[in-house]
């Protein structure tokens, strides 16, 4: 299904251009206007605002599909009844040029959950109107570990197109039927192209870096989650963790919302969907004033099994990419990594591990 | 660093304290720890990395840390502050914590790609201070480093800011605070946002709307500021914790002026020392009620 | 589905209030749309969440019977925000259904055998579901006992269908009020009822128990049915816990690897041994 071709800088800058004066939204990692804040996926018009290689950008593509706030539908009331309108869920299209893979590959990721079942018109309306063209990463930095959960800087999984660059430009691989629309509406962009040594240098050397940050064996992590519940690590783990959800914020995998409805007037109003995290201490707590997650160990644990055991074990999806960006943003100092490597080493089974304070 | 590794060690093997909370090198930069073993303090570390603020971790909230007994705390001269705050306010009573205050010189913004305070490093907060030798508190460790370079970028801001238009004003917080997705990092870290239920969390009435729309976000982010007020005590880790880059530190120190202009008070480090929103004055302005 | 998304619900007219006792309620809801009115259909035990427009949503299970078309009914108490606000409502009034959601009391499985239910304070609400499935078809089960009790007698629920039950011959019905809570002419049992359900001494042979009540009830009855010779596989109960959309997106109401709104809310006393101590 992979078809390689190349496209040189220039040709994709037209491409971009194209696209912006086709109407297209163009979304790329770029900084904000005006200021030095961090790069962040936001909607730009054209390619030298996007910064095609570097770390991922400081939040991750997950908004562009699961907005941090929605309208699930809008409600007026007259006299006892109620009239609903829906949220639309056709939206206009959209490019994403620039994804690292980590986030592509996170979207695909959450794609089974939304689907579980019950298929999420909103979610997947966003999908249906977003081509994924990443350019494949360089390898990151010390807090990357795409390759401890199954994947790599240059994964394709979750990319309509995937760039890497190369001299001049970029080698092409058009992934999926998206992608082949995609390319064959900017044909005259892109050259034929086959195998590129150039590339798969990259490749390799990404990788490289990558691994070197964290081996992990995630059937192994897996196996002492689900067997650990009442493990003491938890409660040395969760000292230090302040129940932000500064990190579930930032995930590109943390899905989990809260629905509220808000009053605009005294008769019209609106159901929202609004992101959450398991980390907050109300997200379990029941009307009676019971909480099953009471304490920060509890909640810790939970983020860690949803994410190494729960998801896996109903979609056989590692609910986490790897990108590091909890690390980054975490103000208390948790280290996934840290935590995945010491999980490792722990035996199946409880046994005389100690509090858990690394 | 020698000296706090030896103090914590024989506050805990005297049975002084339980834990000692303090800073330590981890994988990739500084993070707090909670030290219950002598071998655990001779992990110990102070330099310009050590930004985070330690008594937030002394909140009764947080049951996991109450329950390891009483701590000892190593603090800068902001974090002491907050300290101060949170005894002030009858959170923790003084008895209750060993205060292991640092000289400080400044840290820096950015402490994982940095590493020496400058100019360009230091974090905005910390030109200017005047708390770089913490009082009220039982043991000082560490060497006094030179006082943080330069100016506050924030005052600069702040600066700029005050010159605008009201509108122009709202305009600059409304697209910052349009960046918000109230993840209440802001909120969890800071030590005096200690409310076992906050205005926030509350559903009946739901006082402010929990959805991240510019409208929920003005209602959150204007009242804790004005929560803060007179409260704050500047350590700037909700900008820090914030991953949307918000620059709420503006916001507080702004409000600590005003303070500082109507009532005379800078939050303070000794707890002893009264603080508006719990005291009466005669004197006490009124113009703001005829 | 729903009209526009998943997570737009079905609107319902509120028939019939009934205060069952002082702080609970039963309201019976119709479809303001007649097709759907005419085909809505659910199996015994499964929930759906309730809506009020402007407050939010809640989740209770459905507390009629599938057999009885046209309405449903759920029962509730004011606990919070949402449950004050359906309070406020009276007949006529509109609120949001969206369902029904989750698993259900495996009936078919139980044809043939005898019936045991157990019940404690509202808990009667999601077994009443299953009592009125099971009577509507008596003669599909033999034996069909039922134990429910509450604090005092005026905490009992669902009390005109507490007198239908006494007064039918094909069940065997104990009602009983913790000790203390029995008023002057009380004619039923006195005592907690885990105790009564050893009293009762229902037969264990070819029999199925549904069990719902307050955690502290079913820690104490589920040891008593053992004891009878009732194995956990053939105990059921149902499970509630934090829920938003209850359709296995929104990562709240997990139980360890279960999620409550999907592969709940019934479960047998078996799986609910399995499930690790979060709820």
């Amino acid at each position: 299904m992979t078809r390689e071709m190349h496209i040189s800088e220039p040709d994709l800058r037209v491409l971009a251009e194209d696209l912006v004066r086709g109407g297209t939204r163009l979304i790329g990692p770029a900084r904000p206007p005006g200021k030095d804040g961090a790069v962040v996926y936001r909607e730009v018009k054209g390619l030298d605002e996007i910064v095609l290689v570097g770390d991922p950008p400081a939040r991750s593509l997950k908004e562009f599909f699961l907005p941090p706030t929605e309208v699930l539908f809008t409600y007026r009331q007259k006299q006892g009844d109620v009239e609903l309108a829906p949220a639309p869920h056709v939206f206009p299209p959209q490019v994403v040029l620039g994804a690292r893979p980590c986030d592509a590959a996170a979207v695909s990721v959450v794609d089974k959950v939304m689907d579980w079942d019950y298929h999420d018109e909103l979610w997947f309306g966003r999908r249906q109107a977003t081509t994924i063209v990443s350019v494949a990463c360089s390898g990151g930095d010390a807090s990357c570990f795409c390759t401890a959960v199954g994947l790599a800087p240059d994964v394709a999984k979750g990319s309509d197109v995937l760039l890497v660059p190369v001299e001049g430009g970029f080698h092409a691989e058009i992934l999926t039927e998206k992608g082949e629309v995609f390319v064959a509406a900017h044909a005259t962009r892109f050259a034929a192209g086959g195998r590129s040594e150039a590339a798969m240098a990259y490749r390799a050397a990404a990788r490289g870096k990558a691994e070197a940050n964290l081996r992990a064996d995630p059937a192994k992590i897996r196996a002492f989650l689900e067997s650990s519940f009442e493990h003491p690590i938890w409660e040395g783990i969760a000292l230090r963790c302040h129940g932000c959800g500064a990190c579930a914020f930032v995930c590109p995998t943390c899905h989990c919302f809260d629905i509220v409805d808000e009053a605009e007037s005294v008769a019209t109003g609106a159901r929202r969907r609004n992101w959450d995290t398991c980390q907050a201490a109300k997200f379990t707590l029941h009307g009676s004033g019971h909480n099953p997650r009471k304490g920060q160990d509890c909640r810790i644990r939970q983020r860690l099994m949803h994410k190494f055991a729960i998801y896996p074990g109903r979609f056989q999806e590692i609910l986490c990419t790897g990108c590091g960006r909890c690390v980054r943003i975490c103000p208390g100092g948790m280290d996934l990594l840290e935590m995945l490597d010491r999980i490792g080493r722990e035996p199946a089974a409880p046994g005389e591990a100690g509090r858990g304070a690394p | 660093m020698q000296e706090l590794r030896e103090l914590a060690k024989k506050l805990l093997l005297e049975g002084t304290v339980k834990v000692v909370i303090g800073y330590a090198e981890g994988r990739r930069g500084v993070l707090p720890i909670f030290a219950v073993t002598p071998g655990e303090a001779g992990r110990l570390i102070f330099d310009p990395r050590c930004v985070q603020n330690l008594a937030t971790y002394l909140s009764p909230r947080r049951e996991q840390v109450v329950a390891l007994g009483r701590p000892a705390v190593v603090v800068k001269g902001c974090d002491a502050r907050a300290v101060a705050g949170m005894i002030r306010e009858s959170q923790r009573s003084r008895d209750d914590l060993v205060l292991i205050g640092v000289r400080c010189g400044g840290v820096l913004a950015d402490p994982v790609s940095a590493v020496e305070v400058s100019e360009a490093t230091v974090a905005a907060r910390c030109p200017g201070c005047d708390a770089r030798v913490p009082k009220h508190v039982d043991h000082l460790v560490g060497p006094l480093p030179p006082a943080p370079p330069g100016t506050s970028a924030l005052d600069a801001r702040i600066a700029e800011l005050e010159a605008l238009s009201p509108g122009e004003r709202f305009a600059f917080w409304r697209s910052e605070l349009e960046k918000c997705v109230r993840c209440n990092a802001c909120r969890e870290i800071c030590p005096m946002c200690f409310c076992v239920r906050c205005v926030a969390d509350k559903a009946q009435p739901q006082w402010i709307e929990s959805s991240p729309h510019a409208r929920g976000n003005f209602a959150w982010h204007m009242t804790r500021a004005l929560h803060q007020a007179g409260r704050c005590a500047a350590c700037g880790e909700c900008e820090r914790a914030c991953p949307a880059g918000i620059p709420l530190n503006l916001l507080n120190r702004k409000i600590a002026r005003v303070v500082a202009e109507r009532f005379g008070y800078s939050a303070s480090g000794d707890p002893e020392s009264p603080a508006p929103i719990g005291t009466y004055r005669p004197e006490d302005g009124e113009e703001f009620i005829l | 589905m729903n009209g526009g998304n998943l997570y737009q619900p079905h609107l319902v007219r509120i028939d019939e209030i009934v205060d069952e006792t002082v702080d609970t309620r039963t309201l019976k809801l119709t479809f303001k749309d007649p097709m759907l009115a005419a085909s809505f259909d659910f199996k015994a035990g499964q929930f759906g969440e309730y809506s009020v427009f402007g407050s939010g949503e809640c989740t209770f299970c459905i507390a009629s019977a599938p057999t009885r078309k046209g309405y449903l009914e759920c029962s509730f108490k004011k606990v919070g925000r949402v449950t004050a606000a359906m309070r406020e409502l009276n007949v006529g009034d509109t609120m949001g259904f969206r369902g029904p959601y989750g698993n259900s009391f495996p009936l078919e499985k139980m044809y043939g055998k005898s019936l045991v239910f157990v019940a404690g304070g509202i808990g009667l609400a999601p077994v009443r579901c299953v009592i009125q499935n099971a009577l509507d078809l008596r003669d599909r089960f033999k034996d069909v006992t039922i134990i429910c009790g509450a604090r005092s007698v005026g905490d009992l629920v669902y009390k005109r269908e507490l007198d239908e039950w006494a007064a039918r011959k094909d069940v065997k019905l104990w009602q009983t009020v913790d000790p203390g809570g029995e008023t002057g002419g009380w004619r039923g049992e006195i005592g907690f009822v885990p105790a009564i359900v050893e009293k009762a001494r229902p037969g264990a042979i070819d029999a199925f128990a549904v069990v719902c009540g307050p955690p502290i009830m079913i820690k104490f009855a589920l040891p008593v049915l053992n004891g009878l010779g009732f194995k956990d596989d053939a105990i059921y109960t149902t499970l509630e816990n934090r829920m938003k959309c209850g359709i296995g997106k929104c990562g709240r109401c997990n139980i360890g690897p279960v999620y409550v709104c999907k592969d709940g809310p019934v479960f047998t006393a078996a799986e609910i041994k399995g499930l690790p101590p979060e709820f």
